[in-house]
Order: C-alpha cells, then sequence, then structure tokens
C-alpha cells in the first residue's frame, strides 16, 4: 500500500514545499513546487495527482555560437557562475522567506548526465542543505521527467516516450520500475537534431532543434520527402547513420556539388532541394521512427496513452505526429507538455524528489550525494505508485 | 584571527597531498583563475564570455580598505583551484604515459609470442 504522507511536512504545516536543481546539461533549473497534503494520499496509487503548485521555474540556457556543441568544461562553468543567482530568483519568486524554515527536501539531479555540470549544481545542493540543515534528495533525470509529464497531465499509466538530447527511451511501468521497452541504440534524437544544426550553422539559440523545427515549416515542397535510412530495430532505433548521410547531402547542398542527383538537375543543374526540404525529412523521416516504437510498446502493454516527454517532446510536429497514431486506437490519447516542463527544469526534479522524499527516501550521509554519469531509468525502485 | 581554506588530496598510490594559500602568490588574490577560464576552443569560436567571475570587491568600495571577507575566500579558492587542477592533470598525464608504456609492452609481448606461435609478424 503506497502512503505518500508517510513523512509529515515541517513545522506540523498541511503543505511540503521542495526546492529541485538541475544541471544535467546545458541548462541550469532551479524550481520550487508545493504538494498538500492530502487524504487522498494515505493511501492508493495518487502520485499523479499531488495537486502540485509551482511556486517558481528558473531556467538559464548555456549557448554557444552556430556551429558549436556544449563543451564540459564550459558548461560546469556557466553552472558554476550562475546557480547562486539562479537559487536565489527562485526563492524570491516563490516568496520563501526564510528557506531553513519553509523547505522541506532539497532535491538534485544525481544523473543520467554529462559529469562536471552534474558536480557543480551538486556542490551547491549540498551547500543550501549544510547552510539551511535540510536534508537532501538525489533524483534520476529521466524519472524527473515522467513525474513531472504525468503531474501536469494527470495521465496515470501511460506509455512515456522519453525523448532529449541526451535519451531516446520508450518506457512503460511495471512493478515499482519504469521499463525500457524500446531505446536509441547509438546517439539520442535531440543529438541528432543538434548536430545537423550545427553542420547547418545554425543558431544554437533558443535550441538547436526548435530552429530545425522552425526551418521545417518553411518547407515548401512536403509532398516530396527526401528519402533517407529508416532504421528501426525492433523495438530499438539507429540514428547515427542517418545523421551522417543527411549531413553528406548538407555539404554538398553547401558545396554545390552538382553531381550529386538528389540535389540538384543533371541536365539544367539547377537546385532540387533546400535547407527547409532537408531539415523537413529529416524530422519526418526520425518522428515516424519514434510513432513505430511507441505504438508497438502500447500494442504490448494494451496501453490507450501515450506522454511525450524531454526537450524534443515540445515539438509540435512530432505531437501531431503521435496524436494521428493514437487516434487510429480505440481510446488513444496523446499528452504533452510545453517547453516550460518538456526542457529540462527544476521543477522536475524538485516533484520526482519530493515523491521520494514522502515515502521516506532520504540521504542520510553526504557520500551518497555522488553524481553519477549512467543512471539507467530501470534501476530507480518507484516506491510512490502501486 | 583569520582562517584560510586549505584542501587534502589522498589517494592509495601516493602520501596524502596538501594544498594551501599563500597571499604572497598573485593566483591567491584575483577571482581569475588561469585555469578556471572558458576554453580555447569556445573562445576561438566566437563564444563572448558571460560566465565570467565578478572582480573581488573592496571594503564600502574603497580600495585603500582591502578587500572583503568573502572577496578574500573567492579569491584563495581560486588559487588553490589553479593548484588542484594543474596537480589533477599533472596525474592524469602521469597514468595516460604508464598506460601507454604498459600498452606498447603488451604489443611487443604479443607480437614475439605470435612469431614463436609460428606467425609471419605481418599485419593481416
Amino acid at each position: 500500500m503506497v502512503n505518500l504522507n508517510t513523512i509529515p511536512p515541517k513545522n506540523n504545516r498541511e503543505y511540503y514545499i521542495a526546492i529541485g536543481l538541475e544541471g544535467s546539461a546545458n541548462k541550469l533549473g532551479v524550481g520550487v513546487v508545493k504538494h498538500p497534503r492530502l487524504a487522498s494520499h494515505q493511501s492508493g496509487d495518487n502520485s499523479h495527482i499531488c495537486k502540485a503548485e509551482i511556486l517558481s521555474n528558473i531556467r538559464d540556457t548555456y549557448i554557444t555560437p552556430p556551429g558549436e556543441g556544449f563543451l564540459p568544461r564550459d558548461t560546469a562553468r556557466h553552472h558554476r557562475n550562475w546557480v547562486t543567482r539562479i537559487i536565489k530568483r527562485a526563492i524570491k519568486e516563490a516568496k520563501l522567506t526564510d528557506p531553513k524554515l519553509d523547505i522541506d527536501v532539497i532535491c538534485f539531479t544525481k544523473g543520467p548526465g554529462m559529469g562536471a555540470p552534474l558536480h557543480s549544481v551538486v556542490i551547491a545542493a549540498r551547500t543550501i542543505s549544510l547552510l539551511w540543515d535540510v536534508p537532501l534528495i538525489g533524483v534520476n533525470h529521466c524519472v524527473g521527467h515522467i513525474e513531472m509529464g504525468r503531474e501536469i497531465t494527470k495521465a496515470e499509466n501511460p506509455v512515456v516516450l522519453y525523448v532529449s538530447g541526451g535519451n531516446t527511451q520508450v518506457i512503460a511501468y511495471s512493478e515499482n520500475r519504469y521499463r525500457i521497452f524500446g531505446e536509441t541504440l547509438d546517439v539520442a534524437i535531440g543529438n541528432c537534431l543538434d548536430r545537423f544544426a550545427r553542420t547547418l550553422k545554425i543558431s544554437n539559440a533558443p535550441s538547436p532543434g526548435y530552429n530545425i523545427e522552425q526551418l521545417a515549416k518553411q518547407c515548401k515542397n512536403k509532398d516530396r520527402l527526401i528519402q533517407l535510412p529508416y532504421t528501426v530495430k525492433g523495438m530499438d532505433l539507429s540514428m547515427s547513420g542517418i545523421l551522417a548521410y543527411i549531413d553528406s547531402l548538407a555539404k554538398d547542398l553547401f558545396k554545390e556539388n552538382k553531381k550529386n542527383k538528389l540535389l540538384f538537375d543533371q541536365e539544367t543543374g539547377e537546385g532540387l532541394v533546400t535547407v527547409e526540404d532537408l531539415c523537413y525529412s529529416l524530422q519526418e523521416n526520425l518522428f515516424a521512427m519514434l510513432v513505430e516504437i511507441t505504438e508497438r510498446a502500447m500494442a504490448h502493454v494494451n496501453a490507450s496513452q501515450v506522454l511525450i516527454v524531454g526537450g524534443v517532446g515540445s515539438n509540435v510536429r512530432l505531437q501531431e505526429m503521435m496524436a494521428q497514431m493514437c487516434r487510429d486506437r480505440a481510446n488513444g490519447r496523446v499528452h504533452a507538455t510545453d517547453e516550460r516542463f518538456c526542457i529540462d527544469n527544476g521543477v522536475m526534479i524538485a516533484q520526482a524528489g519530493l515523491l521520494q522524499y514522502r515515502m521516506g527516501d532520504v540521504i542520510k550521509d553526504l557520500k551518497d550525494t555522488v553524481v553519477t554519469q549512467k543512471f539507467r531509468t530501470d534501476e530507480v525502485y518507484v516506491s510512490w505508485r502501486e | 584571527m583569520s582562517h584560510t581554506p586549505t584542501a587534502i588530496y589522498s589517494c592509495p598510490d601516493i602520501p596524502s597531498k596538501n594544498f594551501e594559500v599563500d597571499i604572497t602568490q598573485e593566483r591567491f588574490n584575483t577571482t581569475n583563475g588561469k585555469s578556471t577560464g572558458p576554453s580555447e576552443h569556445v573562445l576561438n569560436a566566437g563564444q563572448v564570455d558571460q560566465d565570467k567571475p565578478s572582480d573581488p570587491k573592496h571594503i564600502d568600495d574603497d580600495s585603500s580598505k582591502g578587500l572583503t571577507a568573502l572577496s578574500k575566500l573567492r579569491c584563495q579558492l581560486t588559487g588553490l583551484q589553479d593548484d588542484i587542477n594543474d596537480f589533477l592533470t599533472q596525474r592524469m598525464e602521469h597514468a595516460k604515459n604508464k598506460k601507454l608504456k604498459v600498452s606498447d609492452e603488451k604489443r611487443l609481448d604479443q607480437e614475439i609470442n605470435e612469431l614463436l606461435d609460428g606467425g609471419d609478424g605481418q599485419d593481416e
């Protein structure tokens, strides 16, 4: 029996408050969330209806020049230099007068992610924990995305498609674990899009994937897709070959390699394909692969709902394609959130961490706060669900 | 009485290494460390450094009054961080060289064994 009220809130209050710190990649996020203590949480699987109130959700992104990715050392430096200011802003916006008295738990991303940036943020988490005498909770980044998505959309038991710069997984819940049904065998979908954006030398602000989406919308030849490799392997998929292929097409296009029959008319020498066409075809191809494995996972577990989480989940075209697939299934429904919650943020870490805390899971020794680059979704024991 | 930060590095293969502040050295009087700046690669790519630590502050903003306690601490930590980074870089270089040497010896051993086994020593 799940009892989310195992640990009483601080100072005999009727609500819990958690602060979450996220910095596993180039986004530094700090968020504050409040959960009322409800009688309905005494028993039963109600972890998706916490009636969470988001008191603040502050984010700052490390953005590099066009054509460049973000290096661990510089990303860590960005997080180090901004984390104090972002924590202060989050506390101010949440109108917390005394964090020492107001906050029940400090949640931080334990992994997976880039080692150096994770390390910058956990040092800040440890410091405020010692300063305010508030306990710490390490949160799995992927579980953070899932729990935030469940709380925002109220999807009870969906198949989860987790798509971001570092992860591509199809997940379903079973017996206290988020089980991975399918995943990428090489690069993540967001990484594939980001790297193509680097080849195109388009801006990294607000994000390279968003700019590819905007270029794809401008495609004038939507009925004429460029043929790309389609690499679904059972429940898994592979994207590195697609990236290498479309990269070579883009390079030929920029070099005006007229010998390329796909790109140039061999008689007139006229261009047949634009950058917008490449972006559109890449998106359609990758998203079709995602829809296929998601649908297969839904059939496996007899689910009717899909929840899309992760930065790429804010892509409207992906949401449309997934909705189209869901419409063809009985009672099918797709759930997605907007960029505030899809893209890495501190609130999602606070949300998942607070669920852990309410079940009595808390770090007792600072030695247990060591962050890790590798931390699979299914390693987490999900005690807050039946 | 003023306190200064210290750091200790301990590892099974070497005796403990202590890092201490020496305020007579310039690196303990700045917030701009030599190993804590942006990487050259991103600067060459046109990155504008927006993550630079602020300069140390003087008491009452008066340069004749010396640094605030927090600014002193920031400067001392910057110097310590530089020393630790230098030390760890040396350790990494040392480990890398050792690994190369070992793999070189392993390769020679393997080649000798192959010859003894009747191989012709040619790469396939």
